[in-house]
């Protein structure tokens, strides 16, 4: 019986997996066509075929540029967690402050980043600092809110018990809390180095001189369009790879717990 | 009593830091707060800004048609995917991958296609409101009992019944949470591309009294705008908990 239902699931799988490979061929596979036969204009729609040629030829000088983009969101990210989860630790573990502060940081999380951006560029200007800034605003205030409502739910009595069992306060610490917060805080790392690389890219784009973000603005306005969807390929590939590598150490560190 | 007595002072205490750290400095850069008043005075008066009416109406029809786009496209793929099975175990991983992209990514390409004008923000808008939208449809299909709905329909109800009575009353309360972040997202977006570059809307007179240097107005703007935004999204909060309340 457990075999038949293992075998229904992988069977399962084939399909979904192939429907997906499948769509996103088909999908080329229309596109190449379209740009083609002439229905969509390459100037605007390049075909994939001139996309990949792009990405070859391009592949050299966007490396670097990439690696740049990427030592500044890990810099804002850096910042932006150091605050963000000390912030979120303490607004979840006082009471009073939650409730005084909470208000704040909803507010502050809702309110559109790129209003400050031409203030910070203007300050900073163009170049690492503004990146790296823009970078820790857009990902500090999605880390609080998830470190601050993942510490607020952390259930009193464990540590009640804990604590009447003899735990000193940095065994609770290490056994009790750390593994209750844990995930809250894995979540708001993934959230968080989004948040950190759209900031990146926004203030490369707004106000850069290198960077992906920079380069890609550059391609539009001069109408390169293959090296534009060559270049947003790269990011967009690398940001799924980035968020896939945490959902790995999550699940990993969730087996831990 | 002194939760909001403490959230006062929180608030002056800010502004005071800010007065104090902003008056020595240079005030092109820095704007106390003290000189906020000034400048929204001057703002009103004296014309040097681009008039603000149109570009405020402008931006307003931009967030609503990416808005109602989103939606649209939201709540129709969403169904899709929700009531075939097969074809959502199929495309919501790639929609949930799309989805964890830095939207940014997407928009020089929508600027190319869509040119500087109102559409490339529009396109963006609706591209950012999509996605919550439509996983949070999505979620909200997978969520309905499924013998409620067998129960209605050997009780005989037409579908049209099934859909009022049994479906969305189950799928509301999830629903109704990405509709407003998709709203958030559609603002957003059309900041965004306003700001990245525009020759209207409220985005384009926030960079114009920024690359003249009127930073006084320019924090004036910044701060209405953000008031405006937060507005629209109590609002959206305030619906939220009512159709929970309905759907629960």
């Amino acid at each position: 019986m457990g075999q038949l239902k293992s075998e229904g699931a992988s069977e399962r799988r084939l399909v979904v997996v192939g429907g997906q490979v499948v769509s996103i061929l088909a999908v080329l596979v229309l596109w190449e066509g379209a740009v083609r036969s002439g229905v969509a204009d390459p100037l605007f729609v390049p075909a994939p075929s001139a996309v990949a040629r792009a990405l070859v030829t391009t592949a050299g000088e966007a490396l670097p540029r990439l690696g740049d983009t990427l030592l500044k969101t890990l810099l804002g990210y850096g910042l932006a967690v150091a605050l963000g989860v000390t912030a979120g630790l303490l607004i979840g573990s006082r009471r009073m402050l939650h409730r005084v502060a909470m208000p704040y940081v909803v507010a502050l999380y809702g309110v559109p980043k790129i209003l400050i951006l031409p203030w910070i560029a203007l300050v900073f200007g163009i170049g690492l600092p503004t990146a790296v800034l823009s970078a820790a605003l857009f990902a500090v205030f999605p880390i609080v809110l998830m470190v601050a409502a993942g510490t607020r739910d952390v259930d009193p009595t464990l540590i009640t018990v804990a604590g009447s069992m003899g735990a000193t306060r940095g065994q609770i610490a290490r056994k009790v809390l750390l593994p209750a917060v844990l995930p809250s805080v894995l979540s708001g790392l993934r959230i968080g180095m989004i948040f950190a690389l759209l900031g990146v890219l926004l203030a490369e784009m707004f106000a850069g001189h290198r960077g992906m973000g920079f380069q890609m603005q550059r391609l539009a306005l001069a109408f390169r369009a293959p090296e534009l969807f060559a270049a947003t390929a790269i990011v967009s590939t690398l940001s799924v790879a980035v968020v896939l590598f945490l959902e790995h150490l999550n699940r990993r560190l969730g087996r831990w717990r | 009593m002194t939760v909001l007595a403490w959230r006062a002072a929180v608030l002056l205490a800010a502004l005071a830091v800010w007065e104090i750290v902003a008056r020595p400095l240079d005030p092109v850069l820095y704007v106390a707060p003290s000189r906020l008043p000034a400048a929204l005075a001057r703002m009103l008066s004296v014309k040097e800004l681009p008039p603000l009416p149109g570009h405020v109406w402008l931006t307003f029809t931009e967030i609503a048609a990416a808005y109602a786009l989103a939606v649209a496209a939201g709540l129709w793929l969403g169904f899709l995917l929700g009531l075939r099975r097969t074809l959502g175990r199929i495309y919501e991983p790639l929609l949930a991958a799309l989805y964890a992209v830095p939207s940014v990514v997407w928009y020089p390409s929508l600027m190319l296609f869509f040119g500087l004008g109102p559409a490339s923000k529009i396109a963006f808008g609706f591209l950012l409101g999509f996605f919550p939208i439509v996983l949070s449809v999505l979620a909200g299909v997978r969520q309905v009992p499924q013998h409620l709905v067998t129960v209605a329909v050997s009780m005989g109800a037409r579908p049209r019944t099934v859909f009022a009575k049994v479906m969305l009353p189950a799928m509301a309360s999830t629903m109704v949470g990405g509709f407003r972040a998709g709203l958030a997202l559609c603002v957003v977006g059309v900041l965004v591309g306003e700001i990245l570059g525009s020759r209207s809307g409220v985005g384009y007179v926030l960079n114009y009294a920024y690359g003249l240097l009127m930073t006084g107005e320019y924090a004036v703007l910044v701060i209405l705008i953000a008031a405006a935004v937060l507005a629209v999204d109590a609002a959206g909060a305030l619906l939220e908990a009512r159709v929970k309340r309905w759907g629960s």
